[in-house]
């Protein structure tokens, strides 16, 4: 049985690179100027023929990466917020993460211009410790459903909203279009310097949150049984809710808000290799970073010349999976 | 259920009717003695003719008057959703209802040669969809309503649809132009002709809630309790949606999507009226009439000179409110 599920995982992280691999290449392709697949390897590995050298390696090519990088930390927030909350409709972006963090990368976008851009994962990071911290203390001194919590998630994602509907609204045109843009969850203009501030981080961050994929499982199991396996989870659970917290945060201050990517990903890895986590987790993250790829290569590609942001392309896609997951969850989805 | 700890007549109702138009003439007044030009002020009403007198008359008047419908239009749809859906948390803006009516009128702004329709068409339509999709997924048109599924279901119909409003927007450069000031609820342009089209809407909404505040009252009871007293919860469902969606879809169209109006102000109502909705539907008007000529004062002088806009006025007063009911009220979920 073991054997069966690891040559299933194996398969499937097997075939799934490949899938990246594929995506990343077209993601290079697509967009307003077409570029032929030998072209792109050409470049990338500096070989002899046709280059395109100026497109790939100043725009593309630091966006594909940037999405690779983003979408994985969000899948993985996402796979440890659902197994925090012992709830299958947890995300970053429904537990106000998200938000928290886009608030606060608003607001030094108006207070503080100049700041450098190294701060801003840092900035990200802090405005949504403080959202989860609000709702995870809320979870700690009141004790409430895991249904209540989701509501409480979404009051503080809202309140978030309004304070920086607020800020976009009573400040001057051209202070906000950018920030308006990033909102939205997009990858436009994003280049290499964004990549280096944020891929270390994420990287980290990633691999730590791997190493801890088996107290996941514990976890789990319940607060009782995971108790009685020797697991300390009141400690662990705020360790692993730092992780999810900072990898959500972290590509949020570079992305925007790229809604329901933390959400969909760990469902369609569930559905891949089960529930164990050590499987789940680099699944979750291959995943992840396949959609955000699709979704910026293809806002770049669809309307060409016109770019559609990666946000959009992924509410469109994760809403309706959502309801799916809400319709398909019966009777209720947590109790 | 709040909707019936609260003990109806605490307050004698005509001492409270008497305090809610007085809180209506003093917002009425905040509302219009504010605005861009300082120089203008109330005394010049009585003033015959002049730039002030315009100023009054043209431009603040008609503002003033769409403050009020909007409180109206928007206190009512959250009042008829949460009696229909017996969920306190139901309201316009957390049902997806108002993100519908933004996507209805965006695609009839954007297709506008394809079928030659009013606006207020498209964004009731929208309205309209987005209510009964949410309604389907809480499996209200099957029997019983999931609270949880209910908010989180319009929380999915609401982003779905504001996806869809920012793809458009994307398409169209002169659209993108007004879409922040416009999305957070916005009434800063508003002439008389727009406040006439509040107005077609919210007299037929108002009366139509009267006349069905007895239906609401048996909902209050439950599904099977209403059924048994000859009101088919199912219709007082669909026909809420659609009075709900009106209210919304009007107020949309003039003044973009206004989140938290509809929530808190008919929680205010039952807070100080009870839970009779007989009384509740007058109440819950008047008492949404003052609340946003107060935001709309507000609006217009808490950031001056930039005018912060009455949508987002309103969120600011209402998004703690709907935090503090997730977390203590004792009837969610």
């Amino acid at each position: 049985m073991r054997h069966a599920s690891s040559t299933r995982l194996i398969w499937t992280l097997l075939g799934l690179t490949f899938a990246a691999i594929a995506v990343f290449l077209w993601s290079l392709a697509a967009g307003a100027v077409r570029i032929p697949i030998t072209t792109i390897i050409n470049t990338l590995f500096d070989l002899d023929g046709p280059k395109q050298g100026f497109i790939i390696n100043k725009s593309r090519l630091p966006r594909s990466l940037l999405a690779f990088c983003t979408g994985s930390s969000l899948a993985l927030s996402g796979a440890i917020v659902q197994a925090l909350l012992r709830n299958p409709l947890a995300s970053p972006k429904i537990i106000g993460i998200n938000s928290g963090a886009a608030l606060g990368v608003l607001l030094t976008f108006i207070f503080a211009p100049t700041l450098d851009l190294n701060w801003l994962p840092v900035v990200a990071a802090c405005g949504g410790i403080l959202a989860a911290a609000a709702i995870f203390s809320v979870a700690e001194f009141a004790p409430v459903s895991p249904a209540r919590l989701a509501l409480v998630g979404i009051a503080i994602g809202m309140a978030c909203d309004a304070a920086v509907d607020f800020i976009l609204a009573t400040s001057e045109l051209y202070e906000v279009s950018a920030p308006l843009v990033w909102m939205t969850g997009s990858l436009w203009s994003r280049g290499w310097a964004h990549l280096n501030a944020v891929w270390p981080l994420l990287v980290g961050l990633s691999a730590i949150t791997l190493l801890y994929s088996y107290r996941l499982d514990l976890i789990r199991l319940g607060t009782a049984q995971a108790t009685s396996l020797g697991l300390n989870v009141r400690r662990e659970r705020l360790a692993l809710l730092a992780l999810a917290t900072l990898l959500a945060a972290i590509s949020v201050s570079v992305v925007g808000v790229l809604g329901f990517v933390g959400l969909m990903a760990p469902h369609i890895a569930r559905q891949m290799v089960g529930g164990t986590h050590r499987g789940l987790l680099p699944v979750a993250m291959l995943v992840g970073a396949i959609l955000a790829m699709v979704a910026d290569a293809a806002g770049r590609a669809l309307f060409a010349p016109l770019e559609v942001s990666a946000g959009i392309l992924t509410a469109m896609f994760g809403a309706p999976f959502f309801v799916f997951l809400l319709l398909s969850s019966f009777p209720s989805p947590i109790q | 259920m709040t909707a019936l700890r609260g003990q109806p007549g605490s307050v004698p109702l005509k001492i409270s009717i008497v305090c809610l138009t007085l809180a209506i003439a003093c917002g009425t007044l905040f509302s219009l003695a504010t605005g861009g030009r300082t120089d203008v002020g109330l005394a010049d009403i009585f003033r015959p003719d002049g730039l002030a007198r315009t100023v009054l008359f043209d431009i603040r008047m008609p503002r003033t008057c769409a403050a009020a419908l909007l409180g109206v239009n928007l206190g009512m749809a959250g009042l008829v959703l949460q009696a229909i859906t017996r969920n306190p948390l139901a309201s316009p803006a957390i049902l997806g209802i108002n993100q519908g009516a933004a996507l209805g009128l965006t695609l009839g702004v954007v297709l506008p040669n394809t079928i030659d329709l009013p606006l207020d068409f498209y964004a009731l339509t929208g309205a309209l969809t987005a209510g009964v999709v949410t309604f389907a997924i809480s499996g209200g048109f099957g029997g019983k309503i999931d609270s949880l599924r209910l908010v989180l279901g319009g929380v999915a119909v609401g982003a779905f649809s504001y996806a869809m409003v920012r793809f458009t927007y994307t398409l169209d450069d002169d659209i993108a132009r007004s879409v922040i000031r416009w999305t957070v609820g916005d009434i800063t342009d508003i002439r008389w002709s727009e406040t006439k089209r509040l107005a077609v809407w919210a007299v037929p909404g108002f009366l139509a809630s009267l006349v069905m505040a007895q239906r609401f009252n048996l909902m209050a009871l439950g599904q099977a309790s209403a059924r048994g007293l000859g009101a088919d919860p199912r219709i007082t469902l669909l026909l809420g949606t659609v009075v709900a969606a009106a209210l919304a879809g009007a107020s949309v169209t003039v003044a973009g999507p206004i989140a938290f109006a509809g929530l808190i102000v008919p929680h205010l109502a039952k807070f100080l009226f009870g839970g009779d909705h007989r009384v509740l539907v007058p109440t819950t008007a008047l008492l949404g009439a003052a609340l946003m000529l107060v935001a709309d004062g507000l609006s217009k002088t808490l950031t001056a000179p930039i005018e912060a806009p009455i949508g987002v006025v309103a969120a600011l007063m209402g998004a703690p409110w709907f935090l503090w009911h997730t977390i203590f009220a004792r009837d969610v979920s």
